[in-house]
């Protein structure tokens, strides 16, 4: 471990510094290019800094279309989505535990089977199963995936991690007499809290970028979410690119903000060898 | 305090046997240690006993009720693992409270049992602590008093002692033969190491391959086997064994019979058998003296011989234990 790390540290800091600017400098370049004149054209040569600097384009594009109200409308689903998402990934990953022998086999291989269809051949069925329970044009076909957990990989993986923590914390705690919820409650979830930020992160970012099911489920306009309007943006002024990119600075910041927030619990999550008493 | 007995109980996993008819009773207020090696059915005895397992057949009786069907809540007895099995995300006060609290006692009660408990382990002084900041010996503690916490009517030890190094184990080993005398509850402990075992126990329960091979005192378990692998598993170097004609060497013994005689009762000297030194081990104030015709003999280090010395080997008939050849049960010299 110490060789590893007096071989790699003089690497570690060039190495890190170059990742972050092949993410960052794309971001930085939206943000820059938001904050030229509207309508100018795309600058020959990468501008760091444009000149001079405005804010005309997010107006324009708060103006040309009701961003302030998808925002809020986008901000809706997630807070809907995320929280249920985690619960039901979770509890459904806790419960694969819990059942015995073979019944666990099949939960885990009609997860993986769940898991290999492709959205979009889900789409038709869905869209002919909400028609049919009358349920188009709101936004339940856009949380109600969440109540099977948003996808099956969210529920391997609680299951994954709650299968790495010693099975005789559980059963010390069956001899105590708690419940299987209980011990969802006081030692699973306290036990995966880094799995669980990073299942409602993945949730949030899947739900928060859904282009496809609202474009599908969603008629209504006062009823978009933030990805439809940026659609919106660009059909009503396809070469206006600084205002195109301040909507699309829009649509990225809390997403840019919310992993922010989640990478200081997994940075915070270490706490050294026998966590787990092993 | 209450008494612990298993009825012919049977457990199978698939095609694996791990109980195989058990009777056993660990009487009121004792400490039962039951000993085997590595895949006996230890544990699995252990757990059946805390309802962590169902059993086959037979039935489970903890004072006067049958457990066998009850869920391990409802037996009322404490199990410390092996691994401890504190929650890690929880202080020591909350680990030692965690049964308390789930049985929502009253904040009074779990406030004056938690330091009741914490007193007699000793683990007040870290009490706001969590488990990976505490010693392997530490945790040990805090497991203990969590288990004693509730007051339950027996324990169920899970090789407690065998993730500690060898110093702390043998200082846990006295403190839990201490706890044991001033609480007086029923103890039933598992663990495959046998001096842990003959130093510990009230009782000393032998298990091979699911079965009960003997239950006794330490003295008589070491003293009087019941047959050649209780010899043979208790004693450290193991019991040398004859078959007829080497030990002939010695004794005439009848046909169909094995000799087995302890180390310690191996003397070495200028007297009996001569036989030539091949090997010694000292280990602290013993020293074990292989010689060339199999046999091994324990003598106090500071008399031992030198390797290649010619020596004669000699033990008394009295000390010695006859063994059938094909059953392994013990017979009586004639």
């Amino acid at each position: 471990m110490r060789a590893g790390e007096r071989k790699w540290g003089g690497w570690r800091q060039p190495a890190a510094i170059a990742v972050a600017v092949a993410f960052l400098l794309p971001l930085w370049f939206m943000v820059s290019g938001s904050l030229r004149e509207p309508g100018l054209p795309p600058p020959r040569a990468p501008e760091l800094i444009p000149s001079p600097i405005s804010t005309a384009s997010y107006h324009e594009a708060f103006d040309l279309v009701d961003l302030a109200l998808y925002t809020v409308n986008s901000l809706i689903v997630v807070a809907l989505t995320v929280p249920l998402a985690v619960l039901v990934a979770s509890l459904a990953g806790f419960a694969m535990l819990l059942v015995a022998g073979r019944a666990r086999v099949v939960l885990v291989v009609f997860s993986f089977a769940a898991l290999m269809i492709p959205v979009t051949a889900l789409l038709v069925p869905r869209f002919t199963m909400f028609r049919w329970l009358g349920l188009i044009d709101t936004w339940v076909p856009l949380i109600a995936p969440a109540l099977l957990g948003l996808s099956p990989f969210y529920v391997l993986l609680f299951y994954w991690s709650f299968r790495r923590l010693p099975l005789e914390l559980f059963e010390a705690a069956r001899l105590e007499g708690m419940s299987p919820f209980g011990m969802w409650r006081r030692l699973g979830m306290p036990l995966v809290r880094p799995v669980t930020i990073a299942v409602a992160l993945l949730a949030f970012i899947a739900s928060w970028g859904n282009f496809l099911e609202p474009l599908v489920y969603l008629f209504d306009p006062d009823l978009y979410t933030l990805p439809l309007g940026l659609r919106s943006l660009e059909t009503l002024d396809r070469t206006n690119y600084p205002m195109l990119l301040a909507g699309a600075v829009v649509a990225t910041a809390p997403v840019v903000f919310a992993f922010m927030i989640a990478q200081r619990y997994f940075l915070h999550e270490d706490r050294g060898a026998g966590w787990l008493g092993r | 305090m209450s008494r612990i007995a298993l009825e012919g109980v049977r457990k199978r996993f698939g095609e694996t046997t791990a109980l195989d008819g058990v009777d056993l009773e660990a009487r009121d207020g004792e400490l039962l240690v039951v000993v085997g090696p590595s895949g006996c059915g230890k544990s699995t005895l252990l757990r059946c006993v805390a309802g962590l397992e169902a059993v086959d057949e037979g039935a489970i009786r903890i004072g006067d009720r049958d457990v066998t069907q009850l869920r391990p809540a409802a037996r009322n007895i404490s199990m410390v693992f092996q691994s401890y099995a504190l929650f890690p995300h929880l202080t020591v006060r909350e680990n030692i409270a965690f049964g308390l609290v789930v049985r929502e006692e009253s904040k009074q009660v779990v406030r004056e049992r938690v330091a009741e408990a914490s007193e007699l382990v000793g683990v007040v002084d870290f009490l706001e602590r969590r488990p990976y900041q505490l010693s392997g010996g530490e945790r040990q503690r805090v497991a203990l008093a969590r288990a004693l916490v509730r007051r339950p009517d027996a324990f169920l030890l899970d090789e407690p002692l065998s993730n500690l190094d060898a110093g702390t184990r043998v200082q846990m080993r006295t403190e839990l033969r201490r706890l044991h005398r001033e609480i007086g509850s029923t103890m039933v402990h598992v663990t495959h190491d046998q001096v842990e075992a003959l130093t510990l126990g009230d009782r000393i329960a032998v298990l091979d391959a699911g079965r009960v091979r003997q239950v006794g005192t330490p003295d008589e378990v070491y003293g009087r086997p019941n047959d050649r692998f209780v010899a043979g598993f208790l004693g450290s170097p193991a019991m040398n064994f004859f078959g007829r004609e080497a030990a002939r060497r010695f004794y005439e013994i009848p046909k169909g019979t094995v000799l087995g005689v302890r180390p310690e009762h191996v003397r070495i000297g200028t007297h009996g058998l001569r036989t030539r030194v091949d090997l010694v081990e000292v280990a602290g104030s013993d020293a074990y003296v292989h010689l060339d015709r199999g046999l091994v003999a324990r003598v106090p280090a500071h008399l031992r011989p030198d390797e290649g010395a010619n020596v004669g080997a000699a033990f008394d008939r009295g000390a010695a234990h006859l063994f059938d050849e094909a059953t392994g049960e013990r017979r009586e010299w004639q």
